[in-house]
């Protein structure tokens, strides 16, 4: 027993300063979201200050499950980290591949692909939705010009006149509206973290056994064979230790969905604490236990994904 | 099926000559050893049989045919690997399959195959693990079965023993003979070790430098080296090689004469070499004696059958065959 108490009181301090670090907040959560709790009202002045005698019960639940943001605050959610790992495993596999082919001007090319990394992801937000996504101002605006009059121009030429005069003019999307300002998030946060996935994927890339791909050649796998049945495979662990983490930070995206559209028409679950926030701290609360909730459900799933694959 | 030639065959990387022209026949059905010291080239030559490396110049002919541009899974050939490359995420079945699956063989075919390789390999009850799950000689096993699935007309080993422990590769190494006279099939196999070599081989290869030394049984190249570099290279301990006098009362600039060809006496002999004991390594059936203060030869090592007692200090009498003594020239060929 004495042998251990040593080690057990050296290792206390930390324990218990990451125990406040948790818990400290964790409770406060869990206690303002079960009393009227609010930042500001004329009527109610005792509700502006926290005490046990506003308790709400599961009124501030009841209030959120019931407001009509909630339920696609989380569909939104879902469908936002759900996209941007698609998209980031599928660009970053490709990439890393791509690159990890011996080519003059390899590390240039390298650095450059990891530089969107080091961008804030407000900037990146701006950049894209003002320069890129925009319908008039942006490539986006300018492309689908383009792509116009060059329809406009061949209407008149001889032959194939007629088939581009069947053509309609194509109009931008707008990135802000409700419907699409979710894939503008999309579109920007994958831009972002593809190098992260890149960056992973290459070094694993790195390791890949000489020898088992020339034992392939000589069993007569051709490329594509060598890709499906080495390289994926090989890749299975950096892919899901790429998953978890971008699960975790993309559950929690805020900056992006505010420089877009304000939250119009694309909210996820931070963004909707964001919004209670503003006054009502008692339903912000609520909220905050059911992002808990809806991370510790994703983790659980993806924990014994990526268990299974590190396991092996 | 199986013969293979090269014809002229050059290598380079770069500027650098790996493989000078070379011209080597391997026939059909035979068990040829490429054996030389790390950097020789003779996983080189392997790798261009093969077709993982593009020659140079000059041709490799499989079965008279030029496969010189043909691709490696067209060639016809197995290799096993040093690491033995197998795929680790696939079982010891589907790693079998594998050649068989890309060539678009039926499942039963497959099957019947893998069961008939499991079952020579002794590998049936493993066949649903993991190569992680398997030892190193299980998974050599496994590499052999997945190039003997293919049933090849030839098979290349590339170093396949160097990774197992000393007591398996005893074990392996007859394990592959026994393979070669039940199949009969020709087999090129690289290695550094001269053991490997004097026991397997049907022809022997000694490469140095990209250039083959000699070509010929085993017994051939013990008896009647080429030269230094083949007298040195084959026959464990290494032959004694003197030089100087006693090298010139043969006639001969440099002589070389086998550990077990020298009789070892501590009783003085007339016209025997002198010299002191170093150390003397006892492993029961023989003697290893490494003997200092032998004019044109330090140490000289005397293999001595049975026990033989001298201990560090001794002094001793050597008396060589004088029918087993070698004689090589100035520029190290035999005369």
């Amino acid at each position: 027993m004495s042998s251990r108490r040593l080690p057990r009181l050296l290792q206390a301090p930390a324990v218990i300063l990451l125990l406040f670090w948790m818990l400290v907040p964790l409770g406060m959560t869990l206690f303002f979201s079960f009393i009227r709790y609010v930042l500001a009202s004329l009527n109610r002045p005792e509700w502006t200050t926290p005490s046990i005698d506003n308790w709400r019960g599961f009124g501030n639940y009841a209030f959120v499950l019931d407001s009509k943001d909630f339920l696609f605050a989380i569909q939104n959610s879902l469908l936002i980290v759900g996209g941007i790992l698609f998209l980031t495993v599928f660009f970053g596999v490709m990439i890393a591949v791509l690159i990890n082919k011996v080519f003059p001007g390899q590390g240039i090319v390298r650095v450059l692909l990891i530089s969107p990394f080091f961008i804030m992801p407000a900037v990146n937000a701006v950049l894209w939705i003002n320069m890129i996504l925009d319908p008039v101002l942006g490539l986006n605006g300018l492309a689908i010009e383009g792509i116009n009059s060059v329809i406009a121009s061949m209407r008149d030429a001889p032959v194939v006149g007629w088939f581009f005069s069947l053509w309609p003019e194509f109009k931008p999307i707008s990135f802000r509206a409700t419907q699409t300002s979710a894939y503008a998030v999309i579109m920007m946060v994958t831009w972002q973290w593809t190098p992260f996935a890149v960056l992973i994927f290459m070094t694993s890339l790195q390791s890949e056994d000489e020898q088992q791909k020339e034992a392939a050649i000589l069993d007569g796998a051709g490329k594509w064979s060598q890709f499906r049945f080495l390289t994926l495979p090989h890749l299975a662990r950096p892919m899901a230790i790429v998953v978890m983490i971008q699960a975790i930070f993309h559950l929690s995206l805020y900056a992006e969905i505010e420089i877009v559209s304000r939250g119009n028409g694309n909210k996820n679950l931070p963004y909707l604490i964001g919004e209670f926030a503003n006054n009502n701290i008692g339903a912000a609360s609520a909220t905050g236990i059911f992002a808990v909730i809806l991370a510790n459900i994703v983790a659980i799933f993806l924990l014994r994904a990526v268990g299974k694959t590190l396991m092996e | 099926m199986g013969q293979i030639v090269l014809k002229d065959v050059v290598k380079k990387f770069g500027d650098t000559e790996v493989i000078p022209p070379l011209n080597l026949t391997i026939e059909e059905g035979e068990f040829a050893v490429f054996v030389g010291p790390s950097g020789c080239g003779k996983s080189t030559l392997l790798r261009l049989i093969a077709g993982l490396e593009d020659t140079t110049e000059g041709q490799v002919l499989i079965d008279g045919e030029d496969m010189t541009e043909v691709s490696p899974s067209k060639r016809g050939l197995a290799m096993v690997f040093q690491s033995y490359a197998l795929y680790p995420h696939m079982t010891v079945r589907k790693n079998i399959a594998f050649p068989m699956r890309m060539a678009g063989m039926s499942e039963d075919e497959q099957n019947i195959r893998i069961e008939a390789a499991a079952k020579s390999l002794n590998l049936t009850d493993y066949l649903d693990r993991k190569p992680g799950q398997l030892s190193g000689g299980q998974r050599q096993r496994v590499a052999i079965g997945r190039a003997i699935v293919r049933e090849p007309s030839a098979f290349l080993f590339d170093e396949p023993l160097s990774n197992l422990d000393a007591a398996l590769r005893v074990g392996m190494r007859l394990e592959i003979s026994e393979m070669h006279k039940r199949l009969k099939t020709t087999m090129i196999y690289v290695t550094h070790d001269q053991v490997e070599a004097m026991t397997m081989a049907d022809r022997i290869v000694v490469l140095q430098a990209g250039v083959i030394e000699q070509v010929g049984t085993p017994l051939e190249l013990y008896h009647s080296p080429r030269n230094k570099f083949v007298a040195g290279f084959i026959g464990s301990p290494k032959m004694n090689l003197l030089e100087g006098a006693e090298a010139q009362k043969h006639k001969a600039h440099t002589i070389g004469i086998r550990p077990e060809h020298i009789k070892v006496s501590t009783k003085a002999v007339k016209g025997a070499w002198k010299g002191t004991v170093g150390v003397a390594e006892h492993l029961g059936s023989d003697t290893f004696i490494h003997i200092h203060g032998v004019e044109g030869c330090d140490p000289m090592t005397v293999r001595a059958a049975g026990d033989v007692a001298v201990k560090h200090g001794d002094k001793v009498y050597l008396t060589p065959e004088k029918s087993q003594i070698h004689k090589f020239d100035e520029a190290g060929l035999r005369i």
